[in-house]
């Protein structure tokens, strides 16, 4: 197989105020004709400012310090500027990563298209008419499977879902046919039976295309699915790199074995089951149902039935999972707990204590607190921690003279020096600022947390020691942790029950092992069928979706 | 999406007449505190008490405060401000009289803030820390801080040295007859009647007062302008466009610019409201015997009658105003529409 892209010892350094940061050091990375690699890394190791200095989109401080860009023997730093454009969705182009930021909102979907072919057509030196163009761009949205294309063409962003544009992305790349596709994270934004459905087109059209593709990512679940030969990247450097299995059965470096050991495992030995709690009930959820209600001054308002009839008991000392994707109403249903809303129909009792509108009494507040998906965004970047912490302090009603003992306290609870108090959030990395949120739910002494995706923005090995601390902090303190995810492989792993839903529905709930083993609704099934997980004897144990199932959750599939 | 769209703009018209009854209570109740009986300064110190006190009937002075304010909002509604208490004429005559010349000013005032501010912002935004957008941010930061009337005064200054022949007081050349109708506005009318000679007057004369009021919004509006652009810039959708070699150009003007227009077209609706009371004293200064200057004159002489319906007047285009851009926004951003189809 010739070698379609050759990298060799690439050197790029960030200059910003006379502070160069080295970025990538002596990166050597080459892509066979037709071959799969993956680049895996966790944030700020380097794999996208590599992406980056293949496409040539660069920011203007960083600087290519050494090294060369073969593409099909031809050194690409240094071409000229023009003959470079030239090369942009032609020779290589990009899967963006985020659906939803990718696209101006204030354009058409078509506008963007149509933009990207026709500066392309006019770079090649082909003249198309818009008619003619058009044309073209509906064939390739169908071959991303989108069936509707002129209705895909003429909406607004905001107007199709986060797998539709996840396409309208693929089919971005695909417009002129090239060579090499640079996938950046596809598909992590999106739920996982979609980005499953993402993961399955892009090899396909991989496959039939006759493509090369360099995946970026840092979920080595999608990796084993998606690459023959990976990458590992860290702190700008390339680790190692090989064949796959060698990679995921007998790695070299003690870092590849570090990220190949933090992904929870879905089936087999590894799995951890966690001890079923037996206790008294802390939650207890009966009928409760929420619809949201938009009135207008005329004409009938709509109505969205978020939560429908949900009975649910979590018991003391229980890590309960609530599964489900986006829009399932499972946040919904934890704000209710939170009395942050109030629901509709149907009664919840916390505590003993039943919950009546969302006016609670402050002593109620204390029970429940929660932690965000996001520590990046969820703490005050003006604050620094110990004044993140003494705002809970100050509603928990304790005297100021004693905030300075029992922060000190907090810190030490999440395991972080009592001397980062004075530490401001962009001088902690992602592990220590979703420790600062833990501290911060622990303030007031609550009975029950609410864990909204407290790990998904962070990388894998620093997920492991997350939950590790948040096990510890269960049994050391007492509490009850409500689990709200969509990592099922880690529910699998840190849950002690778990329920799933479906558009506001409970369909299932159980203890972990046996749903895992025996999923009753078809739904979870098709839930754990789409986990991406590192071993072929995990795969087959997974259960199996019929097509029909399928195509009767995956509504996103259809335009 | 369309019954969404009207209800969006019923809305917004339900607001309007909420803040126009507001508005006249408050000016209503603020104009009854004021000391100063409204027949004695219509009668004026000379008169008796027996001819004050027929007067105070005749207006109605002596009825319950709220039986005065229900008639006065139904006058208001028909067009009928009461009469004036200095030169005895219906308030509604004089202003109507008046309100083209300001109009016309204000007009131009936004066309310039338009054309100026805006490839103003675009280019310190992509020239960014360059020579030319420290250039620009010194001028938008003089612009802000400036207060206009001195900008008014610097303006006649600089023109009465630089170009002696340029008109700085009033709307026209006297010598010039000016055509009557159909708007009031010069600059329409004397093209109408085929007038060009009224119109290069007009638009010599509309030069300064129109800079000199539009200098603060061009300040404010560069300056947003400017931060919208280079907050777009980071986004991940102008790297998409990079990512498959879409020019810069386009991916400025094109792409940018209409999702940076949202931020300072609805500061520029807030801008309105200081460029109203900007206008009385920069009509002053210019001597333009507009509108403005006829709310002035109202204030120092107490005419209490006149100054509730220049608040009035002044407040209903300030509300008309942000409800055209509120259209224009709702034009540009599909969201607004479309909400809850998401």
């Amino acid at each position: 197989m010739d070698t379609l892209l050759d990298i060799r010892d690439l050197d790029v350094a960030f200059r910003t105020y006379g502070y160069r940061a080295h970025v990538l050091k002596n990166v050597s990375l080459s892509i066979p004709e037709g071959g799969r690699v993956a680049l895996i890394g966790e944030t700020g190791s380097g794999k996208s400012v590599t992406a980056k200095s293949i496409l040539g989109t660069l920011p203007g401080n960083a600087h290519v310090e050494g090294g060369s860009i073969l593409f099909e023997g031809r050194d690409v730093l240094q071409l000229a500027e023009a003959e470079r454009d030239r090369m942009k969705g032609t020779a290589f182009s990009v899967i963006m990563q985020d659906p939803l930021s990718s696209f101006n909102p204030v354009f058409r979907i078509g506008r963007h298209l149509d933009d990207v072919m026709r500066f392309a057509d006019m770079r090649l030196g082909e003249r198309s008419s818009p008619a003619e163009r058009q044309k073209r761009i509906y064939e390739v949205l169908r071959k991303v499977q989108l069936s509707d294309p002129e209705r895909v063409f003429s909406a607004y962003p905001a107007q199709l879902s986060g797998g539709m544009r996840q396409r309208v992305l693929i089919a971005l790349a695909l417009l002129h046919q090239p060579k090499l596709l640079i996938a950046d994270e596809p598909g992590t934004a999106l739920d996982v039976t979609t980005q499953d459905e993402i993961m399955k087109l892009i090899n396909r059209l991989v496959a039939e295309n006759g493509l090369s593709l360099l995946m970026i990512t840092h979920n080595l679940g999608v990796v084993r699915q998606m690459a023959d030969d990976i990458y590992v990247m860290r702190h700008g450097e390339i680790v190692e790199h090989g064949p796959l299995r060698q990679l995921f059965t007998s790695p070299r470096e003690a870092y590849t074995r570090e990220l190949v050991d933090a992904i929870p495992p879905l089936y087999g030995p590894k799995v951890v089951d966690q001890p079923a709690v037996e206790g008294e009930t802390i939650i207890a959820l009966e009928g409760v149902s929420k619809t949201f209600s938009e009135r207008r001054l005329i004409g009938r308002g709509s109505e969205h039935v978020a939560v429908k009839d949900v009975d649910l008991a979590i018991r003391k000392g229980e890590i309960f999972g609530l599964a489900g994707e986006s829009g399932s109403g499972k946040t919904t249903v934890a704000r209710m707990i939170m009395g942050l809303i109030a629901p509709s129909a149907g009664a919840i009792t916390v505590d003993g204590a039943t919950m009546a509108g969302t006016g609670r009494s402050d002593a109620f507040r204390h029970l429940t607190q929660i932690v965000y998906q996001n520590p990046g965004t969820s703490l005050n970047p003006k604050r620094t921690v110990g004044q993140t912490l003494s705002v809970p302090l100050t509603f928990a009603g304790l005297e100021r003279a004693r905030f300075d003992a029992r922060i000190a306290e907090l810190l030490r609870h999440v395991d972080l020096p009592a001397h980062y108090v004075s530490k401001y959030p962009h001088e902690l990395s992602g592990g220590q600022k979703q420790r600062v949120a833990i501290a911060r739910a622990l303030a007031a002494n609550p009975k029950i947390i609410v864990l909204d995706e407290p790990t998904s923005a962070l990388d894998v090995s620093v997920q492991k020691n997350v939950i590790a601390l948040l096990q510890r902090l269960r049994d050391e303190l007492g509490l009850t942790y409500l689990f709200i995810s969509h990592d099922l492989s880690l529910m699998r792993n840190f849950c002690s029950r778990i329920a799933v839903m479906l558009r506001g529905e409970l369909v299932e709930e159980g203890e972990p092992k046996a749903v895992f083993a025996e999923p009753a609704h078809a739904y979870t099934r098709a839930l754990i069928a789409a986990v991406p997980v590192m071993g072929d004897e995990e795969e087959q144990m997974k259960p199996s979706v019929s097509a029909e199932e399928r195509k009767r959750f995956l509504v996103d599939a259809v335009a | 999406m369309h019954t969404n769209l009207l209800d969006v703009m019923l809305r917004r018209l339900l607001g309007f007449a909420g803040v126009m009854l507001v508005l006249s209570l408050m000016i209503f109740v603020l104009a009854r505190v004021v000391p100063g009986d409204p027949a004695r300064i219509a009668l004026g110190p000379s008169a008796t008490q027996e001819q004050v006190d027929a007067m105070r009937l005749e207006m109605g002075l002596d009825d319950p405060v709220l039986i005065q304010f229900v008639n006065y909002v139904g006058g208001a509604l028909r067009g009928d401000f009461g009469r004036s208490l200095i030169s005895g004429k219906p308030v509604a005559t004089e202003i109507l009289e008046l309100l083209p010349a300001t109009l016309e000013l204000v007009l131009v005032t936004v066309f310039l803030m338009i054309v100026i501010s805006v490839p103003l912002g675009v280019v310190t935004a992509r020239y960014r820390n360059s020579w030319i957008d420290n250039t620009g941010r010194f001028f938008s930061i003089i612009g802000v801080t400036m207060p206009s009337f001195l900008f008014a005064i610097l303006l006649q200054l600089a023109a009465a040295n630089f170009f002696p022949g340029w008109p700085i007081l009033g709307r026209i050349d006297y010598t010039l007859t000016v055509p009557q109708g159909p708007t009031g506005l010069l600059l329409i009318d004397s093209i109408a009647h085929g007038r060009f000679d009224v119109f290069v007057s007009a638009l010599q004369h509309l030069a300064f007062p129109a800079l000199a009021l539009a200098m603060a919004g061009i300040g404010q509006v560069t300056r947003i302008t400017r931060s919208a652009m280079i907050e777009h810039q980071r986004r991940d959708h102008v790297l998409t466009l990079k990512s498959f070699g879409v020019p810069d150009r386009v991916i400025i003007f094109r792409y940018l610019l209409k999702l940076s227009s949202i931020a300072p077209l609805t500061i520029m609706g807030l801008e309105f409201a200081s460029l109203i009371g900007n206008a009385f004293v920069v009509e002053l200064v210019f001597s333009w015997g507009g509108f403005a200057s006829y709310g002035l004159e109202a204030i120092l002489q107490k005419d209490l009658n006149a100054v509730m319906a220049v608040v009035l007047v002044s407040g209903f285009f300030f509300i008309v105003a942000n409800l055209i851009i509120d259209v224009v926004l709702l034009m540009i951003d599909p969201r607004l529409r479309f909400k809850e189809a998401r």
